[in-house]
């Protein structure tokens, strides 16, 4: 009896040792997709094919992008609900301003501008009001999807141009566009998070946001521009999106916020900041898009694969839970 | 049951240590039924140990507890609540959106049987919160009334309901005058007069030495965690509780200047004014020199530093100079690059950033002095850590390891280093050695002596009288938001803590 309970106890703390390494989450989460690889290759003969696994980074690359912006705005102690929803407002006001007889890349960068104008909304509501975050964007949302449906009368207006749609189904190289401009973003904003003063403000701000004003460091900035990188990556997901789908539908985006965020927290960025990495984010994408596939692929219905999602997210973040009080907090 | 000679409270023998260091030994404690016994002791005595033993936060490693004659122990702080041991904590904790006959019953609510659900019984409340004020003698106050739209005495004395309410024989009320004026204090002093006729025993904790005359029966006085003395108030002179409460010896914690002249004025502040917290504070410091702050709790020393540093914002009256220019305190960032270093008291919550590393931590202050090109390097944030690691003796398995695994003194370190760069010429440190072991105190104090004789001009602000005492070069007494002594080397401690007592006869003494 003492024996086994000795025996036990000394596996709980390897593991818990273990659990509280630095890297130890990113590590569950690649052999999680190792796994879940191994499995769909051995269930279903069509998984492990170069064609396949394109059309997953395809797929995965517009939220991959917004979860790969939303992760240093998490870090830094915001959260952004709206950029899904800016997504489809980017769509509709390409192809609105277009319509208006703009040049259609005039059109796509006015819509930049429009999206970066509501990033600093955001910004500024959170940082000089000191509102929560979850209320300003939940809001923002709103208004920005009541918007896009208020514009178009809810209709989905026809995007057919040789140019604009090579964005979202042309390749380079035999990769498609949206995965490139995905995993660009996703080591720039590596690079910035790990190698520039500003990344370091990221993580101070999110940290302890009263210790780092009391340095000098500018939180409110740092947190400002990152909403208006959030709400940049939502506008070039929408056009993104509405290449691909050769139309702008208003409410064609709105679907992947939770996704979005579900990919940041399953990826270990801490909703209470100061803690998280673009790897663990990306990691995170290439799960949830890999679980997708390989369900489609085994003819599960898409109403399971919601189910599949929230429990993967649930198990992550408990797993993730356990991780934090193992390094002592 | 009880005869009128047993007492309400004894305490005996009492000890407790943490990671094997003793914080009390053999401590005794008595309180008779309607009796108010003030318990003193400087930082560290062991009061709020013994407190916190009292009302089941802590458990105890040996002695025993009687209440009544009976012995007890405690498991919880709700078990010591059950037999009627109540804490005012020094913070009013009420909840500000409910009505003053809520806020008294919160705790156990009256309920009564109306269409068959149990519902609060308002009218109930509302006539035992009448009852209760009008007994303590303040039946103006409406039970009726949002707490928050009381003055901050008269939450206070609702706070004291409801531990009525709650059938209270022992409250301990820890600095109850703390946040108050001289005139509301003495509203409190009323109501504990009307405890004592009500055979509620009463454990006064305050450092204002004159208050504790006037309201107690007795003293206690603890010193490192030991009984330094008891006495009946009556029959007591102010001087003799004070050196029972810090001792005649002078330990060898503070390291002696080392007879480096000071230099030329560092700053220069006259007529700095906060309405309502400082008034017309006059002082220089200069480079080479430990200026030291003493003040209680209230008295402003938790804002001059950090009103001059900028993080108050923008300060309107009064004149500030900074290396013979005119410097008005704005921010923070404003602060900084004006060459002023602050450390401030709350080290958890506005010192370290705990997830990060010790490296990074010590670099952020001063960021862009460790970019080479577009990028932070790495290699310079170590070499920076590693030179004060050593040079402040930080204890740490190396830069790498993550700042909240590091003991609150060598954390303190890290937070120090983070200024000392070129271009910083006064360091303003709150607190410097709060939650800090004596060991580590010992060395902080060499640090900041070493620092001075390198030419930083060092401001420290503390409620720690020996703190100040020892380390300072000269020292300045706040009360109240005044300058009410000035000081050289060599002060006392007793000196300094009398500087702030507004009694005359005790002045002299």
């Amino acid at each position: 009896m003492a024996a086994v309970t000795t025996v036990n106890s000394a596996n709980r703390r390897r593991m818990t040792s273990l659990l509280g390494k630095p890297w130890s989450g990113v590590a569950v989460l690649l052999v999680f997709y190792i796994a879940l690889i191994i499995v769909f290759s051995v269930l279903s003969p069509f998984f492990l094919s170069v064609r396949n696994m394109l059309s997953i980074g395809q797929n995965i690359a517009f939220v991959g992008l917004m979860a790969a912006a939303g992760t240093p705005l998490i870090i830094a102690g915001g959260l952004d609900l709206s950029v899904a929803a800016i997504a489809g407002l980017t769509g509709v006001a390409i192809s609105i301003l277009q319509g208006a007889g703009l040049d259609i890349w005039v059109a796509v960068a006015l819509s930049l501008v429009i999206a970066a104008g509501v990033g600093i909304v955001n910004g500024l509501f959170t940082t000089r009001l000191r509102l929560n975050p979850l209320i300003v964007t939940l809001g923002m949302m709103s208004i920005v999807s009541g918007l896009s449906l208020v514009l178009t009368g809810g209709l989905t207006r026809p995007m057919m141009f040789p140019t604009f749609n090579w964005v979202g189904q042309g390749r380079v190289g035999g990769i498609p566009i949206p995965l490139v401009i995905m995993a660009v973003t996703f080591v720039a904003l590596w690079v910035v998070l790990t190698r520039t003063r500003f990344g370091r403000f990221v993580y101070a701000s999110g940290g302890n946001a009263e210790a780092a004003r009391l340095i000098g460091i500018p939180v409110d900035r740092t947190i400002i521009v990152l909403y208006v990188i959030s709400a940049l990556s939502g506008a070039v997901a929408g056009i993104i999106l509405c290449a691909m789908l050769g139309a702008a539908a208003p409410t064609s985006a709105g679907q992947y916020l939770l996704t979005v965020i579900a990919a940041i927290i399953l990826g270990g960025t801490s909703l209470n900041g100061g803690r998280g990495s673009v790897w663990g984010t990306l990691l995170a994408i290439l799960i949830l898009g890999t679980l997708n596939n390989g369900l489609t692929l085994l003819n599960v219905s898409s109403f399971w694969q919601d189910v599949t999602r929230g429990v993967v997210l649930m198990l992550a973040v408990s797993l993730d839970q356990i991780r934090t009080r193992a390094l002592g907090d | 049951m009880t005869s009128a000679n047993t007492p309400r409270l004894t305490m005996k023998g009492i000890g407790k240590s943490f990671g094997g260091v003793p914080v009390l030994s053999n401590v005794d404690f008595t309180v008779a039924p309607g009796e108010v016994v003030a318990l003193l002791g400087s930082n560290g005595a062991g009061k709020s140990t013994l407190m916190k033993i009292l009302t089941g936060l802590y458990t105890r490693d040996g002695g025993t507890i009687a209440i009544d004659g009976r012995e007890v122990t405690f498991a919880s702080p709700a078990e010591a609540v059950a037999v009627g041991v109540r804490l005012l904590p020094q913070e009013i904790s009420i909840m500000p959106d409910m009505t003053v006959a809520e806020n008294i019953f919160v705790g156990d609510l009256p309920m009564k049987r109306s269409l068959g659900f149990l519902t609060v019984d308002d009218g109930a409340m509302r006539r035992r919160s009448r009852e209760l004020l009008d007994q303590l003698g303040f039946g103006s106050i409406d039970p009726d009334t949002p707490m928050k739209r009381l003055a901050v005495a008269e939450q206070r004395i609702v706070e004291i309901a409801r531990a009525l309410a709650g059938q209270a024989r022992i409250l301990i009320m820890d600095e109850p005058t703390a946040a108050l004026t001289e005139q509301e204090a003495h509203l409190i002093f009323k109501i504990i007069r009307r405890l004592k006729e009500q055979q509620v025993s009463v454990v006064y904790i305050s450092h204002y030495l004159s208050e504790v005359f006037e309201i107690s029966d007795q003293i206690v006085v603890l010193r490192d965690g030991k009984n330094a003395g008891t006495f009946a108030t009556a029959a007591t002179r102010q001087s003799e509780v004070l050196s029972a409460m810090l001792g005649n010896t002078v330990d060898d914690l503070y390291a002696v200047g080392g007879g480096v002249a000071p230099g030329a004025d560092v700053l220069g502040v006259e007529k700095l004014s906060i309405p309502g917290k400082l008034s017309e504070i006059d002082f220089s410091i200069r480079a080479g020199e430990i200026l030291g702050i003493f003040g209680l709790v209230g008295s402003g020393v938790e804002v001059l530093g950090r009103a001059l540093y900028g993080a108050l914002g923008p300060l309107k009256d009064g004149n500030v100079k900074l290396a013979g220019k005119t410097y008005r305190p704005l921010s923070p960032r404003a602060g900084k690059l004006a060459g002023i270093g602050f450390v401030a008291a709350e080290r958890k919550k506005e010192g370290i950033i705990a997830d990060l590393t010790v490296r990074e931590n010590m670099a952020l202050t001063f960021q862009e002095r460790y970019e080479r090109g577009l990028f932070v390097s790495e290699a310079a944030e170590t070499a920076n850590a590693n030179n004060w690691i050593s040079a402040l003796g930080i204890r740490t398995r190396g830069p790498e390891q993550k700042i909240r695994t590091l003991s609150g003194g060598n954390q303190q370190k890290v937070c120090i280093a983070r200024w000392l760069v070129d271009g910083v010429q006064l360091l303003i440190l709150e607190e410097p050695t709060r939650g800090v072991d004596v060991g580590a105190r010992k060395e902080i104090y060499g640090k900041l002596r070493e620092l001075a004789d390198r030419g930083f001009a060092v401001l420290v602000l503390s409620s720690d009288v020996e703190e100040v005492a020892g380390l300072s070069d000269r020292t300045l007494v706040l009360d109240r938001g005044r300058v009410v002594g000035r000081f050289a080397r060599g002060a006392s401690p007793a000196e300094l803590m009398a500087a702030t007592s507004d009694d005359p006869a005790f002045s002299a003494a």
